[in-house]
């Protein structure tokens, strides 16, 4: 069967994300790739616990971190993982509208949450926590920064997907694109995890 | 005939199952979004009130972090389901030096 071709209820492959070797190997090496982004943000994280408490010229920690944005930023990020989630299983019953309807919405849930973010920052930046205000400074921001620019990244894949695949049903070649964006987003969603836990509350109690 | 019949049965068979593997797995990951939901207030709560001391909120909060990355791992990215050997170990792999490397880094400096 050609990978472009429309796939019917008929003749949809239980996996359709893994029914190519292309798909199969995209998957595995996609695993692989989220592998080596752990040890990334490892990186990152290992540097901000550190640092975290080298508050230099500004203000401390506990501060400035205001929870209940942050607490909001989490359930934006943790409903646009389910609504992708969601998308998988429409994918998996070759529910196109379905399907590209979640992924919209976690696409919006994206933006909303970069948009608390870039207000988060700019207030910070007010209070005089800054990239250059001291080491725990640098360290928030590169940490912090790192996963906003992972979300825009997802944002901006999420929506070149959509464009490209508008008017089209589910093929071989385009099913594992789609997978790998939702597994790209979870992930995403999971490093946050750490960041609300290890950044912000424990922050917040010093 | 006969066979046919058969066939077109056993065709309806498995995408029966089918829709019922993805209803469960509909209900599976309905449950862990309310479960992760529950932790990250509960997580919220612990360091909000005075009644926990800091050290034991900490704690608490990481544990509460690693059931979250359970859930989204297992269920979400469906590490749990068969085909996932080799992803397992890509995983695997990438956690145990990122343990290392934050225990290292947050060793050398002080």
């Amino acid at each position: 069967m050609d990978v472009g071709q429309r796939l019917t209820d008929q003749n949809f492959p239980e996996s359709p994300e893994k029914a190519t070797l292309e798909g199969k190997n995209k998957f595995l090496g996609f695993w692989l790739f989220l592998g080596g982004e752990t040890v990334l943000f490892a990186t990152l994280f290992g540097t901000y616990l550190g640092l975290r408490n080298s508050f230099g010229k500004g203000p401390e920690a506990s501060e400035i971190f205001q929870l209940p944005i942050v607490f909001i930023a989490t359930m934006i990020l943790l409903t646009s993982s389910l609504t992708s989630v969601y998308a998988v299983l429409a994918l998996k019953e070759n529910r196109v509208k379905a399907m590209r309807g979640w992924f919209f919405v976690t696409l919006l849930l994206g933006v909303a949450f970069l948009g608390l973010e870039i207000y988060e920052f700019v207030h910070y930046v007010h209070e005089g926590h800054t990239f250059t205000s001291g080491a725990f400074g640098s360290a928030f921001y590169t940490l912090v920064g790192f996963h906003g620019g992972h979300v825009l990244f997802g944002v901006l894949w999420i929506a070149a997907l959509l464009v490209r695949n508008s008017g089209r049903g589910l093929t071989l070649y385009n099913s594992p694109k789609y997978y790998l964006f939702a597994l790209y987003w979870h992930f995403v969603d999971v490093v946050w995890v750490f960041i609300f836990t290890v950044v912000y509350l424990m922050g917040k109690v010093g | 005939m006969a066979s046919h019949e058969e066939t077109k049965s056993v065709h309806h068979h498995t995408s029966l199952q089918k829709k019922i593997k993805l209803k469960q797995e509909r209900r599976q990951h309905n449950v862990s979004f309310v479960m992760m939901i529950l932790l990250t207030i509960v997580a919220f709560a612990a360091i909000a009130s005075d009644a926990v001391s800091n050290q034991v909120a900490i704690l608490f909060i990481l544990v509460l972090a690693a059931v979250q990355v359970f859930f989204q791992l297992y269920v979400w990215m469906h590490l749990g389901h068969k085909g996932h050997e080799f992803p397992m170990w890509g995983i695997a792999s990438g956690l145990l030096i990122a343990v290392i490397t934050v225990g290292t880094l947050m060793g050398l400096i002080w």
